[in-house]
Order: C-alpha cells, then sequence, then structure tokens
C-alpha cells in the first residue's frame, strides 16, 4: 500500500464505487456484479487504515470547489463502514445469487455505498450534500427491492421523509454558507455556527435534516418500517453504517464548543426520549428484523442525547467527536452483524444451533453493555460527554436495551432441518461479529489516547450494570411463565399518519386530473378510498387551493412591499 | 469586417429558412442536409465570436431604420451567453426534428419558421437598444405561431388562438412602455443606459409595470400564463425549443435587460419594485409547481414546471445583488439544457411508445433505458439533486437572496424542491421500479439509421446538465462563465 498516494487512495475510495455502479449498468455484464460486491469498500477500508490523518484533496473544478479530507473521526466512521459494506457485500453477493434484480441492487447497493463514503470524507458542504442525496435517494429502491406492498408503503414514507430531509439540509447549508461569507468548507460552516448571532433556525435545519437520516425521535417513523423492508445485507447496511451517515452530519456541522442551553436540552431530551421509548416499542414487535430497526433508534437516539447534552453544556469537539464515533462504530458493526445473523438463523445447522444463538447472544449483550465487553468500553466512554444525568440515563438505559435485545432471541425464526448456511454468508457472518467485539478495543487507543483497561473498578461496573441484570432476570422470567410480548405495530406513529395522509390524497387527487388509476392506489396498494362527504368538501376546496395560495401569496407580497 | 458578424448571425437562419421554404418535398433530404449545415456552421461562428470576445471585443452593427431610432445588432457577453445557448440547442433541437417527423405534410413550411423562430431568438439576444429587442420579440411571435398550431387540428388552432391574444396583448404593453421611456430620456441602448433621473417615479414605475407585464407574458409569469399549458398541443420539438431557448427565455431575457440594462438593479430597488417582482415570481414558481403535480399529461406536467423555472430567472434578476444576477443567468442557460432534455424524452416516449400519460409511464425504463436515463438526469436536475445543473442554479439564487437580505427566498426555493419532487419522483418510480403494462417489447433504440436521433440529441442535453453541474467550477462551465460576466460588470 505504501506508495500510494494517499490523497489519490481516499478519492478512490469515492469514486471506485461510483465506478462499479456504471458496470452494473451493461446489459451482460450487470447481473454479475452482484459477486463483485465485495470489491466496492475496499479503497476505502485501504484509505481509514492506511491514509495518514490530516489527508486532504481538492477537487477545485467539481461543484462549487469541493475537497475531500480525513482525520480521525472520520476515519473511524469510513473505517467501520467500509468493514461492514465488505462483509455485507460478501453475504450479498450469495444471498441475492439467483435474484431477478441483482444487476439493479447492485446498481443501487455500489451508488449508495459511494454516497456514504462521500458523507464521511466531504471536506466541503456540497461534497457533503452531494453525497447525502446519492445515500438517501438511491438506498430508496434498496428498501422496495422485493416489490412487496408493505415495502412499497415503507418505501414511500422513506423517500417522502428523506426528500423532506435533503431540502431542510439544503436551506440549512444555503444559510450556513451565507453566514461563514460564501465559504463552503465544512470547518467554516462550523466555525461561524459557533460564533456569536448564530440563528438557531440554521441548527434546527441541520438537525432535522441530519436527524431525519438518523432517526431522532419524532422523525423516526421511516426507519422501523424501511430497515426491514429492505433485504438482509441491505438492512445490515442501512441499519448500521447508512444511518450513521446523519450522525456523522451532526458531529461535522454542530457548533461544539459554544453553549447551546434551550435548543441542547431539546436535542437531549428528544434523543434520550428515542433512547427509552423507542426500545420499548421494539421489544413489543414480533419481526426480528423491526425489533432490531427500533434498538437502532435507541441507540441513536443515545448518540444524539449525548450531542444534545455536549449542547447544551458547551463541550468542545476534542472531548466529544472521538468518543461518539467509537460508540458508533461499535453499534455500526454490532448490529450490522445482528442483521446478518438474523437472516441465517434459519438455515443454521441444527446440531450447531447452540453456537450461534451464543454469538447472537454475545453481540446483544455488547450492544446492550455488558461488563468487559467492546459495548461496555463505548458505554463508558460515552458517559464521560453526557453529564450526570445522562450518564445515569444511560446506565439505566441498559434494561430497556436488554429488554428489546431478548426480544430480540425470542423472535429469531427457528431453524429449517433441511438447508445449511452458504460458506460465504457464514464468513461474512462470522467476520463481522469478531470484527464487532474487537474494533472497539482495537482502535481505542488510537482515537481516544489512552490504553483501554476493562477490568479497571470491575467488581463497581458489574454493580452497576444492575438494569442489565434486571432485564435478563425480567426476559427469563416472561419466557418462564410464557408470558406474551405487547403487540405494537410497526412504525408506531406512522399508521394514524398514513390514514391522514391517504385522506389528504385522495382528495388532492379528486382535483387533478388524473385517472381513476392514480399513483396512490398502485404506490401503496390500497384501493382509493370511496369519497365521503368530508373528503368532497376537501375536494371542492382544493379545486381552488393552488388558485387560492397564488392569490394570498400575491397580494401578500404587494402589501408587505407597500408597507 | 467583425461589424457584420451580429448580421451573419441572422442571415444564416435566414437563408436555411429561405431554403426550407423554396425546396420541394421530393428534394426534403437536402432541406434536412442543409438545415444542419447552417446550424453548423453558426455554431462554428459563435465559437469564432467566443475566441474574439475573449478579448473583450464587442461587436456592434447599427442603422437608422426610422428617425431617431437606431437599428443595433451589438454582441456583448450577456448576448453571447444566450446565442450560444440558442445556437447549440438549435443544431440539437434541427436533428431531433428530422428524425420525430421523419417524412410528413407541410415539413417545408415547419422548417422555415422553425429558422425564423431561431433567427428571432438570435434577434433577440443580440438587440443593443430597446426598439430592436422589441422587433425581434415581435417576429418570434409571428414565426412561433405557425410552429404551435402546425398539427392544424382544432385543439391546434385554439391553442394559437389563445397564444396569439396572450402575447400580442403582452407586446402592445411593452411597445407602450419603450415608446413612453423613448419619449421621457431618448433612445434606450442596453450597453449606455439612460438617465433616469428626471423622470417622476410614479412614471417610472408605471412604465416598469408596463414592460415587465409585456414581458412576463412570455416568460408565463402569473398570472399571464396561461397559454404555455395549452401550447403544449404543438409538436414535441416545437415544444422543447419554446421551453428551453425561444420564448419563454426571450421573455426571461427581457427581464434581465430591463432591470439590468435600462433600469439598473440599483434604480429597481430604490423604486421599491424588486421586491414585488420578487414576490410574483415567487408565486408563480410555487404557482407552477403545484399546478404540475395535479397534471397526467406528461407534458403538461412538463408545461406547468416550465412556468415555475422561467420565474427563477426572474425571481434572480429581482433580486439586488450579483450572487442573485449569477443565478438567474446560469439558470437561463441550465434550464434550457435541461428542459429540452425533457421534452425530448417525452417526444420519443409518445413517438416510439406511444406513452402520453404519467400512468402509462410504467417500465418505460425497461423499453427505452436511454431515453429514461436522460429524462432521469433532466428530471432530478429541475428537482435541484446534485450534482446536476439545477443544483447549482438554486445555490446561487439562494444565495443570491440572503445576500440581498430575503431570507424567504430559501422557503420559496425548498417548497419548490418538495413540489418538484412530488411531480418528478412518481414518474422516475414508475418507469424505473414498475413492470411495464401490456406487452411492449423494448425500443432498439440507437439502431436505424436517423432513428436514433430520437433519442441521442436528449443524451447529449442530458450529459450537457450533468457536465455544467458536476463540474460547475471547471473554467469553461456556464457557471464559471456567468461569474465571469457578472464581475466584469455588464450587469449593474
Amino acid at each position: 500500500m505504501i506508495g500510494i498516494e494517499p490523497a489519490l487512495l481516499l478519492s478512490a475510495a469515492a469514486f471506485w464505487p461510483l465506478a462499479l455502479a456504471m458496470l452494473c449498468v451493461l446489459p451482460k455484464l450487470g447481473p454479475r456484479m452482484i459477486t463483485a460486491l465485495p470489491l466496492a469498500p475496499l479503497p476505502a477500508l485501504a484509505a481509514a487504515i492506511y491514509a495518514p490523518s490530516g489527508t486532504e484533496f481538492g477537487l477545485p473544478w467539481l461543484l462549487l470547489d469541493g475537497g475531500i479530507r480525513l482525520d480521525d473521526t472520520r476515519a473511524v466512521f469510513l473505517g467501520g463502514a467500509a468493514i461492514l459494506w465488505t462483509l455485507a457485500g460478501l453475504y450479498a453477493a450469495r444471498y441475492l445469487q439467483n435474484d431477478q434484480r441483482a444487476a439493479g441492487f447492485a446498481l443501487f447497493w455500489n451508488l449508495v455505498l459511494a454516497g456514504n463514503v462521500g458523507v464521511f470524507i466531504a471536506a466541503d458542504a456540497a461534497t457533503f450534500y452531494v453525497s447525502f442525496a446519492l445515500v438517501s435517494l438511491m438506498a430508496y429502491p434498496l428498501v422496495i427491492h422485493d416489490r412487496k406492498p408493505a415495502s412499497l408503503r415503507a418505501g414511500a414514507v422513506y423517500i417522502v421523509l428523506a426528500v423532506i430531509g435533503e431540502v431542510a439540509l439544503f436551506a440549512a447549508f444555503l444559510m450556513g454558507s451565507a453566514a461563514a461569507g460564501g465559504s463552503i468548507l465544512i470547518a467554516d460552516i462550523r466555525d461561524t455556527l459557533a460564533g456569536p448571532g448564530t440563528d438557531p433556525l440554521i441548527l434546527w435545519l441541520l438537525i432535522a435534516g441530519l436527524g431525519i437520516k438518523a432517526g431522532l425521535m419524532p422523525l423516526h417513523i421511516w426507519l422501523p418500517v424501511a430497515h426491514p423492508a429492505a433485504p438482509i445485507p441491505a438492512s445490515a447496511v442501512l441499519s448500521g453504517a447508512i444511518v450513521k451517515a446523519g450522525i456523522f452530519g451532526l458531529l461535522a456541522f454542530l457548533p461544539w464548543g459554544t453553549t447551546w442551553p434551550i435548543s441542547g436540552t431539546t436535542l437531549a431530551l428528544m434523543g434520550f426520549a428515542g433512547l427509552f421509548i423507542a426500545a420499548l416499542l421494539g421489544a413489543a414487535q414480533s419481526n426480528p428484523k423491526t425489533v432490531l430497526a427500533y434498538s437502532t433508534v435507541s441507540q441513536m437516539g443515545l448518540i444524539m442525547g449525548v450531542c444534545g447534552v455536549a449542547l447544551a453544556t458547551g463541550l468542545p469537539a476534542a472531548a466529544l467527536l472521538p468518543i461518539l464515533a467509537l460508540y458508533a462504530l461499535h453499534h455500526g458493526l454490532t448490529k450490522g452483524a445482528l442483521f446478518l445473523g438474523v437472516g441465517m438463523a434459519s438455515v443454521w445447522l441444527r446440531n450447531s444451533r447452540p453456537f450461534f444463538l451464543l454469538l447472537m447472544g454475545a453481540l446483544a449483550l455488547s450492544l446492550a453493555g455488558l461488563p468487559l465487553t467492546a459495548g461496555a468500553l463505548a458505554k463508558a466512554a460515552v458517559k464521560g460527554p453526557a453529564g450526570e444525568i445522562g450518564a445515569a440515563l444511560i446506565g439505566f438505559s441498559a434494561l430497556t436495551s436488554g429488554l428489546v435485545l431478548a426480544r430480540l432471541m425470542f423472535t429469531l425464526p427457528s431453524a429449517t432441518p433441511d438447508k445449511n448456511p452458504p460458506p460465504a454468508m457464514m464468513f461474512a457472518f462470522l467476520a463481522l461479529v469478531i470484527a464487532a467485539l474487537s474494533a472497539p478495543f482495537v482502535v481505542y487507543g488510537q482515537i481516544l489516547g489512552t490504553d483501554p483497561d476493562p477490568t479497571a473498578d470491575l467488581a463497581k461496573k458489574i454493580v452497576e450494570a444492575w438494569p442489565l441484570g434486571l432485564a435478563v432476570i425480567l426476559a427469563a422470567a416472561a419466557a418462564a411463565v410464557g408470558m406474551q410480548a405487547p403487540r405494537m405495530p410497526e412504525g408506531d406513529l406512522l399508521e394514524p399518519l398514513r390514514r391522514t395522509a391517504l385522506l389528504a390524497m385522495a382528495a388532492f387527487h379528486a382535483m387533478s386530473d388524473t385517472k381513476a388509476s392514480s399513483d396512490i392506489s398502485t404506490e401503496t396498494d390500497d384501493a382509493p378510498p370511496a369519497l365521503t362527504n368530508i373528503e368532497r368538501i376537501q375536494a371542492a376546496f382544493a379545486d381552488r387551493a393552488a388558485t387560492a395560495v397564488a392569490f394570498a401569496l400575491i397580494s401578500g407580497g404587494l402589501f408587505f412591499a407597500l408597507i | 469586417m467583425t461589424a457584420f458578424l451580429p448580421l451573419a448571425l441572422l442571415t444564416l437562419p435566414l437563408v436555411a429558412a429561405l431554403i426550407s421554404f423554396a425546396m420541394p418535398e421530393a428534394r426534403a433530404v437536402w432541406r434536412d442536409a442543409s438545415n444542419i449545415l447552417f446550424a453548423l456552421v453558426k455554431l462554428a461562428l459563435v465559437g469564432f465570436l467566443l475566441l474574439q470576445a475573449q478579448g473583450g471585443v464587442d461587436f456592434e452593427w447599427r442603422y437608422e431604420f426610422l428617425p431617431g431610432h437606431d437599428f443595433v445588432l451589438r454582441v456583448d457577453a450577456i448576448a453571447l451567453l444566450f446565442v450560444t445557448l440558442s445556437t447549440f440547442l438549435w443544431l440539437i433541437a434541427t436533428i431531433y426534428a428530422i428524425a420525430y417527423f421523419e417524412r410528413g405534410p407541410n415539413l417545408a413550411r415547419f422548417f422555415g419558421f422553425f429558422n425564423l423562430c431561431v433567427l428571432s431568438a438570435t434577434g433577440v439576444a443580440i438587440s443593443g437598444t430597446a426598439i430592436t429587442f422589441f422587433l425581434f420579440y415581435e417576429l418570434l411571435t409571428l414565426a412561433t405561431w405557425p410552429l404551435v398550431v402546425h398539427k392544424g387540428d382544432e385543439k391546434s388552432l385554439t391553442a394559437g388562438r389563445v397564444y396569439l391574444t396572450y402575447t400580442l396583448a403582452g407586446s402592445a404593453a411593452f411597445l407602450a412602455g419603450i415608446l413612453w421611456l423613448k419619449a421621457l430620456v431618448g433612445p434606450l441602448e442596453f450597453a449606455a443606459p439612460p438617465d433616469l433621473s428626471p423622470v417622476p417615479t410614479l412614471t417610472l414605475i408605471l412604465i416598469f409595470v408596463l414592460l415587465i407585464g409585456g414581458l412576463g407574458v412570455k416568460a408565463a409569469l402569473l398570472p399571464f400564463h396561461g397559454w404555455l399549458p395549452q401550447a403544449m398541443a404543438a409538436p414535441a420539438p416545437v415544444s422543447a425549443l419554446l421551453h428551453a431557448v425561444a420564448v419563454v427565455k426571450a421573455g426571461a431575457y427581457g427581464i434581465l435587460r430591463v432591470v439590468h440594462d435600462i433600469y439598473g438593479a440599483g434604480t429597481v430597488a430604490d423604486l421599491g419594485l424588486g421586491l414585488p417582482l420578487a414576490f410574483l415570481a415567487s408565486a408563480t414558481i410555487l404557482y407552477g409547481s403545484l399546478r404540475a403535480v395535479m397534471q397526467n399529461d406528461i407534458k403538461k406536467r412538463l408545461a406547468y414546471s416550465t412556468v415555475s423555472q422561467v420565474s427563477y430567472i426572474v425571481l434572480g434578476a429581482s433580486l439586488a445583488g450579483p450572487i442573485a444576477a449569477v443565478g438567474a443567468l446560469v439558470h437561463l442557460v441550465h434550464q434550457g439544457i435541461m428542459k429540452i432534455t425533457l421534452f425530448m424524452c417525452a417526444g420519443a416516449l409518445a413517438n416510439r411508445l406511444h406513452i402520453k400519460a404519467v400512468t402509462e409511464l410504467d417500465g418505460a425504463g425497461r423499453l427505452m433505458p436511454v431515453t429514461m436515463a436522460s429524462f432521469t438526469i433532466g428530471a432530478l436536475g429541475m428537482i435541484g439533486v446534485p450534482p446536476v445543473a439545477g443544483f447549482i442554479s438554486k445555490w446561487y439564487l439562494g444565495s443570491g437572496g440572503l445576500e440581498a437580505g430575503d431570507a424567504w427566498v430559501i422557503a420559496v426555493l425548498a417548497g419548490s424542491s418538495l413540489l418538484n419532487s412530488a411531480y418528478f419522483l412518481p414518474l422516475l418510480y414508475r418507469a424505473w421500479l414498475l413492470p411495464p403494462q401490456g406487452d411492449h417489447a423494448p425500443v432498439a433504440e440507437l439502431t436505424g439509421g436517423w432513428n436514433r436521433m430520437l433519442v441521442l440529441p436528449a443524451a447529449v442535453t442530458a450529459l450537457a446538465s450533468l457536465g455544467a453541474g458536476l463540474f460547475a467550477s471547471f473554467p469553461f462551465s456556464p457557471l464559471e462563465w456567468v461569474s465571469l460576466i457578472v464581475d466584469a460588470g455588464y450587469l449593474r
């Protein structure tokens, strides 16, 4: 590897998957490109490992004079994502081998990967925005890959929120860049936001735009339906790597080092609310993938809650970013491994199933923060910047995390006797398990500056882990007495929202000249509801709504212009 | 010699028009060949002018056609931008039109007026005075009418009637405006702006309303946009050219000239006229997008999208400040290449698969992948998804709004982007992700002689819109070019 220009390596990280994506379009080669998926993230992996921190590469004629760069935090995000993408790609190569839509899957997989890498190495807002758009929009075909009605519904929710998030980000970047005197460098925008007189609106546009991707409650509603809808390997990268694009954006753009009492506290409340509520909602699910998706919302809630505390207390970036990067790394790999494991549960050999359950249990306990595991290491680190209350909440959250992950173990499908796990998928899963359980130990010293010492104060840590113990006891007790978990619909708030939206859309379509076979009916697989009296009134109103809006705008505009 | 170069720009399409009119149908091949040849020669001439203009030379040709009224052709940097765009797209549209019509009735008439239309658009671009501008602007109206009614059916004739009513009324208002102003301050030369200080404020405002109202008809500003969606009755190559460079662009370009070269952005702001115009443009942007969402006919959806997108240019022109001006000018180019792509694709879909409605679009991506790929690039550009060119326009318009202290522009752009997604993404979804309806076989897009020219022109402009966005900071990109123009102080 030595001898390759680091900057070149860094650009290859983003451009190599794009090049592979172009090959996927070719009619003959396209369906075979699925086997090349594990190759796509290799330059990114190499860049994360070999490119020294501070590597920069300007692309002066691209977009608005953009560039890419790498530093320690970015390398952690990039490396974690690259490992996950590689192994999930290996898994996908076998999993979707005979899929009729393999070419399309490979195409969008590569595009999303390029975007995901781009997000982590973008030095300027425009490059970040391009990459983020790539991740957001191109993940849609992955979500609806199987074209089942439920997936299409999930995809519709996903794309609407993704587009809203994009627009919010666009506005935030425009305003941030204007405040920074026209500079589009992420560093300049962040420094300007940290300066005096910043409009909190910019902050909240950023939080909304990035929080949608990261599953910030209550913007999370797409996540528990969209992540499970995708094929297993796509779910793994969605939950493991792609949500991290939102988290990374928050870490990169938010004005660390200045105190934002109100905004910070609000963000902390939203984050910690997600930490607990999503875990409880997840524990009430029956699809293991949905359980895992809720667990993602919960874990990302933890990260964003800590972000909120840091904003409220004005914590500097140096004290925050490496720790959250470590936490995100652990979550990404573990969650990816859990998703791959769910996909293998039904094909794992009968006689070695206890070993498989042991691995899944180890992943789950690590995620919940069992002492001596990688998860405990990350959790102990993250309590530092979380403040006293935050640390207490995080400690207590082991109970809810434990419950949701216990629920996962009970929802795993049972083995079908006549199937064997394909070696490629088995290898990908095992490698990812090892990576998930060891990576935090490996990078801890490098990014936090001190060596990890998991055994220090072990007794105290074990005592402090009582919520996790309680969770295990509760779950075991529930299983022993045969208690059923309560049932909650997937996507909690989604169903009521969807009904309202359907009503509105029906009215909207009544005024357009679209015929009976409207867009809506095919997209959601619902027959267009017959018009009720209320809808007729809505439609009649909507007929004139466009004109009314226009006139209101004009007259309002003229009025304001005159005064 | 160089003084006659502007004249040559007009002569080339004129000769092409005469040849087209005169050539008997039996020699249609010669007509096609001469059309393409003249378009190529004109492109070469524009290239030569571009090289010359790098040395800072402005070409001018003047002739006093009425006492006190000079006929002035002047190729300055902005004019050259517009001429380059229209010449490039003329070549593309001509090739496309030949493939689209193959051999049909009345094609001599069609190509004749097609060339006259291009002549007028070029004339509009290189006019040096308001009255010269008016002459070409009028000629454009008349040359376009036979194209709009080309099919000759009831619908086309109605559309043509509506088109004439709207545009002639607009022209009358515009003419009244320039004559009134000329009577007060003397000749209205774009290069040497008149001194407006002796004119009473109220009169200036009234004249401004007349001028913008007159131009706003062609630029499809609310409430004068009604003709544009109806003009969809025209054949696809006409719609493509109409929406990209000819008619609506002439209106938008005229508004740029009035705001920046007759009044001056400062004066417009001092008179308190910039903000109302910006509001009107914003209302048009949102209204057009809102109406586009409701259309099931693809071309109608695109037409309302044009109503919305052209007002971006007006919005940029009405906001004071150089960044907004860059946004306006660069969108003039970007919107042109993106919209012509979309219309040529829509035409190809209608021609090959008889797809005209959004609901018929299912699986089109599998049947005509190249066409739909081009369409996708154009549509994503319109939404403002980077790295397609539309993103660059929106970025500069938004920054310009913030620079001028009008942060509400961001809300308009954001709302418009949402609506754009609402009316373009379902098309892409249907085309790429749903299975085809019925039993269409995939179309052989790139085989069969001229047939492929129904597909390739759109691919070329799609790549151009992608390139204009991706390489926006490259020295010869539209953005860099426009920035040079604005930095050099061509817009006051």
